[in-house]
């Protein structure tokens, strides 16, 4: 077995299945813990749970005005990262063909090249993000061990990705399937650092929504 | 008591008599008993972004990242990590997560009680919607349980276990009021076995804001509504919130809930403060299990209302106003626009802060912080932050609805060497009543 | 019997002039990429080379190898290197020789001791000793290691000798190997394929004739001159592929209109042979260019790689098969701790009580 089948065979498989593992297994210890109940009398009219839960996810998507200066850098970037990587993840005609494999659904891809352009603003992106961490005194005294790695693992598929198109550093097949592994440990340290954020930042905004909305407070 | 500094050199102060381990103990279980699934979440859920602090006049001032508002809550963050996440028994097993010590509690409580007036701009900035403020209100209730508290916090919690109210025992109450309605010539009801209203005060009113015993009995009384005050449940501001001490904070809402179903009041009147609003009106429900069968207004909102019906009428004293926004009662509360109805019938013009509503910096006094000494170079500092937008506003008066808002405002402002004056929102109400 | 004329001598008997000799050893240098001097020294070493003895066995093979060999296209000239290479036996062609052929085997073997080259196509079954395949009697595994003991070299043929091939892929019932997992001691080229490019076979013959020695290898021992690059790189599809226009099936508008078929299960990114460049039938075309993607064919184990029409970004194994056993673990583990920690603090509230009421 080589490289490349065993990235696409037992590699794969295994790192999928620990995704699912993981992801199932922090989500439902979360859910599954007690929900204190707000018995105080909303402000207005209730219940408006799901409501909340939009408009907050919603707000949250962009800073208030006071705070957009000190701010946007990393709100800016942040987008520029994550909207980059769903178009490569999503729009990309080979991606699309394993999303097809394991999904059954497809869809309309971008032309390559633009994908490619994408792909090297993302990684542009990543590495800017890393050095603001990096020089951001705030930041140094608050980050972990967790969000290099998160980093890393990002960055890997990112940059892995780019060097299977250019082809550079080794046979294309190499790089395939480096490309590859790089998302199997993505998907296997996903649900054990903080790419959980994913599923768990429409929960937190949603509950501090709900509070508020509660409150008749905007948030 | 004993003020103490740790090895780093923070200082801190222990209360009690327990063992380091006892300590340590005791504020591990009390984490554990505050932990649910929303708090859960929300801890899960930093991504380490940093945002807060921009949020925050601590460290918007003092540039220091230790004030950082996620910060403040790590240890609280660690215990939750440890003993309570989906992967805790892995973390422990693998020792993945060390366990929480004592020094570093003690290093702590300057970032959860000096340098934090849990007033919740952070929740606002915090892309993933993390209530920081709430985490470290709860935070704080491990704190007390260690005995981890400045000692100002824990004299009021001694003398409010002792005489139901920081300041004032009980048998003083009516003394205190009576003195009021004499000197300002108002006729103040205490004591009525029954009434519709019951009106209740915090600390600072029964000290040097007397006059707003009187300002809202002479409303009350316009209004020709049948209200009380009560010896036996009067002190609405509830220290247990503040300091941490769960007990006490539902042993000092029940004693004036209860009191007023048991005089059978339909409503609950609060004073112009803010933490009592939080404790009163969206955590009284908690110890009843259901939400208690009475009304619980804030003074803002009951003037407003007031106002609004035609219940009273004020005369428009013209002019130009600025108003601080009490952070538990507006950011936190909801009532934005009530205060601003008042001033509006009053006639004023508005200025708004450049920051105001539920973006307003918070005076730097809330969550304990007017009342350590400890804290005031750092509250200084922040009060430059408010000083700068009410000067920026330009108007002529500057108005807010807390009482203890006004207290550090008006420290703050004699500090600055500012001569300008806070004004409170019930005062301008019951001094410019129409048809007097 | 050993010809002892050389080619340039054998050529000038048939009429071959030097300057149609010059041109044909330049087609086979530019063939095998060689840098332009390469051409005279193929040209004088071809002339001074004396017949190569070339001993071919066929083992588990389909004769698509041989077949594909003698249908090349090539220039005259090659039927006489052809020729010239003295064919001491062949497998198939001699079959019906029997006896006879198999002591011409071992004669050719005794004469040319050191100096001959066997050309092996098909894989070797092991298994039950060997039985699967036979040839006179005796298993194929004895007859190769008979065969390569004095051999100059060994080339494998076609991917079933270089790799194991269709006998080798996923049950592979008999047991079956590739040349170079039983031949550990002498020279071995492969030059795979199912079958190979004619020119490939040619090329590397006529390279080790003017030369004497192999041709660059790569790490698979495939002739880095027809097996260096992949058809991707080559092929004339590409701009489709970087635009992201692929056809989605056979004969939807992007076939027809030529567009690229990774989406149909083209393996050209990892497929490394010729068929781009020099193309089949002398240059007429290759799967690609008649509408079917690459199949890898020249790759070990092209067979098992999850299926022709299966595109290269896909999962080989079913992934959604362990994906609900791996939920159902994650379900009972998140509600396990979900569990641990009420208990602890439901442990702590009622303990709290309890010094309450004390």
């Amino acid at each position: 077995m080589d490289l490349l089948e065993f990235a696409r065979g037992p590699a794969l498989q295994v790192s999928l299945a620990i995704f699912v593992f993981g992801v199932i297994w922090r989500l439902l210890g979360l859910l599954l813990l007690p929900w204190r109940k707000d018995h105080s009398a909303p402000r207005g009219t209730a219940p408006y749970a799901v409501v909340a839960v939009l408009q907050a996810n919603l707000r949250k998507m962009w800073p208030h005005k006071t705070f957009v200066k000190a701010t946007v850098f990393q709100f800016v970037n942040g987008y520029v990262m994550h909207v980059g990587l769903a178009i490569v993840v999503l729009l990309f005609a080979p991606h699309i063909l394993f999303i097809k494999s394991l999904f059954g659904v497809t869809w309309p891809a971008l032309p390559s090249n633009v994908v490619y352009a994408v792909g090297a603003i993302t990684l542009f992106s990543l590495i800017a993000g890393l050095l603001h961490r990096l020089t951001s005194p705030v930041l140094q005294l608050i980050s972990r061990t967790d969000d290099y790695i998160s980093w890393l693992v990002t960055l890997l598929p990112v940059a892995t990705g780019l060097l299977a198109i250019i082809q550079v550093g080794a046979r294309y097949e190499t790089l395939l399937a480096l490309h590859i592994l790089s998302i199997c440990l993505f998907f296997i340290w996903f649900p054990f650092g903080k790419l959980m954020h994913a599923f768990t930042f429409v929960l937190s905004r949603g509950a501090t929504g709900v509070r508020f909305k509660h409150r008749g407070a905007e948030l | 008591m004993t003020a103490r500094v740790t090895a780093s050199g923070a200082p801190y102060e222990v209360q009690g008599e327990m063992s380091e381990k006892d300590r340590l103990s005791h504020a591990m279980r009390t984490f554990l008993r505050e932990f649910g699934a929303s708090a859960a979440i929300h801890m899960e859920s930093c991504v380490r972004c940093g945002m807060c602090a921009n949020a925050c006049h601590f460290f918007i001032t003092m540039q220091d990242p230790k004030y950082t508002p996620i910060y403040k809550l790590r240890p609280f963050e660690q215990a939750y990590q440890r003993h309570f996440g989906p992967f805790a028994p892995i973390y422990r097993l693998f020792g993945l997560t060390p366990n929480v010590t004592i020094e570093e509690l003690e290093e702590w409580q300057r970032f959860l009680y000096d340098s934090c007036n849990m007033c919740g701009r952070c929740t606002l900035a915090c892309p993933m919607g993390i209530d920081i403020a709430e985490l470290v209100k709860e935070a704080r209730h491990g704190m007390y349980a260690a005995g981890l508290v400045p000692d100002r916090l824990e004299l009021m919690d001694r003398t409010t276990k002792k005489w139901g109210s920081p300041a004032t025992p009980p048998e003083d109450f009516a003394d205190i009021v009576n003195e009021a309605a004499e000197k300002y010539g108002v006729k103040i009801n205490v004591d009525l076995p029954k009434a519709d209203i019951l009106v209740t005060v915090a600390p600072a009113e029964l000290t040097e804001h007397t006059k707003a015993l009187a300002d809202i009995a002479k409303i009350l009384n316009r209004m020709g509504v049948s209200w009380t005050y009560s010896s036996d449940g009067f002190e609405a501001s509830n220290i247990g919130f503040i300091n941490g001490d769960v007990e006490l904070q539902e042993k000092m809402t029940r004693k004036i809930i209860d009191r007023a179903i048991e005089i059978g009041a339909r409503t609950l009147l609060l004073p112009e403060c803010g933490h009592a609003y939080g404790a009163a009106r969206w955590e009284s429900a908690r110890w009843y299990g259901k939400q208690p069968p009475i009304r619980i207004l804030h003074m803002m909102e009951f003037l407003a209302e007031s106002i609004n019906s035609g219940a009273i009428s004020v005369k428009p004293i013209g002019s130009t106003a600025s108003f601080h926004d009490p952070c538990q009662v507006v950011r936190r509360g909801g009532l934005k626009e009530q205060p601003r109805d008042v001033l509006r019938a009053l006639g004023f013009e508005i200025k708004e802060l450049a920051d105001h509503g539920p973006l307003a910096f918070c005076c730097g006094g809330g969550g304990g912080v007017v009342s350590c000494a400890r804290a005031d170079p750092l509250r200084n500092r922040a009060f430059e932050i408010k000083r700068r937008q009410v000067e920026d506003a330009g108007a002529e008066r500057f108005v807010t609805g807390c009482g203890q808002c006004r207290i550090t405002l008006t420290m703050g402002a004699k500090h600055a060497k500012w001569d300008k004056k806070t004004e409170s929102l019930l005062e301008l109400v019951a001094d410019n009543l129409e048809g007097e | 019997m050993a010809e002892t004329r050389t080619l340039g001598e054998l050529l000038v008997e048939r009429g071959v002039s030097r300057r149609a000799f010059l041109k044909y050893s330049s087609y086979l240098a530019t063939l095998m990429a060689l840098p332009p001097s390469a051409a005279e020294a193929m040209a004088e070493g071809l002339a001074k080379a004396r017949r190569q003895a070339v001993i071919w066995l066929s083992f588990q093979e389909c004769t698509g190898c041989t077949e594909s060999l003698t249908r090349a296209f090539s220039p005259t000239l090659e039927d006489l290197i052809f020729n010239f290479i003295s064919l001491d036996y062949h497998h198939t062609l001699m079959a019906v020789s029997g006896e006879a052929a198999e002591n011409a085997r071992l004669q050719s073997m005794a004469e040319n001791k050191g100096k001959y080259i066997v050309m092996v196509d098909g894989s070797v079954p092991m298994k039950d000793g060997g039985v699967y395949s036979t040839i006179a009697g005796r298993t194929n595994l004895e007859t190769l290691r008979e065969t390569a003991k004095d051999a100059f070299a060994v080339i494998s043929v076609g991917t079933c000798a270089a790799f194991g091939g269709l006998p080798h892929a996923d049950p592979n019932p008999t047991g079956a190997v590739a040349i170079q997992d039983i031949v550990k001691d002498k020279p071995v080229i492969n030059i795979p394929g199912c079958p190979p490019i004619p020119d490939a076979m040619t090329g590397t013959v006529a390279h080790i004739l003017s030369f004497g020695k192999l041709p660059e290898l790569d790490d698979l021992k495939r002739p880095k001159a027809f097996f260096g690059e992949t058809i991707h790189d080559r092929c004339y599809r590409r701009p489709f592929y970087q635009r992201g226009l692929f056809a989605k099936s056979f004969d939807d508008e992007g076939a027809r209109k030529g567009w690229c078929l990774y989406e149909v299960g083209c393996k050209g990114p990892i497929t490394y042979n010729a068929c781009a460049t020099l193309k089949w039938n002398g240059g007429v075309s290759f799967p690609i260019q008649s509408g079917h993607g690459c199949l890898g064919c020249s790759e070990p184990d092209f067979w098992d790689k999850g299926g022709f029409y299966r595109p290269l970004p896909t999962p080989l194994a079913s992934v959604r098969e362990h994906v609900t056993e791996a939920a159902a673990a994650g379900a009972v583990l998140g509600g396990a701790a979900a569990w641990l920690a009420r208990s602890s603090q439901n442990a702590y509230k009622s303990e709290t009580k309890k010094s309450e009421e004390a």
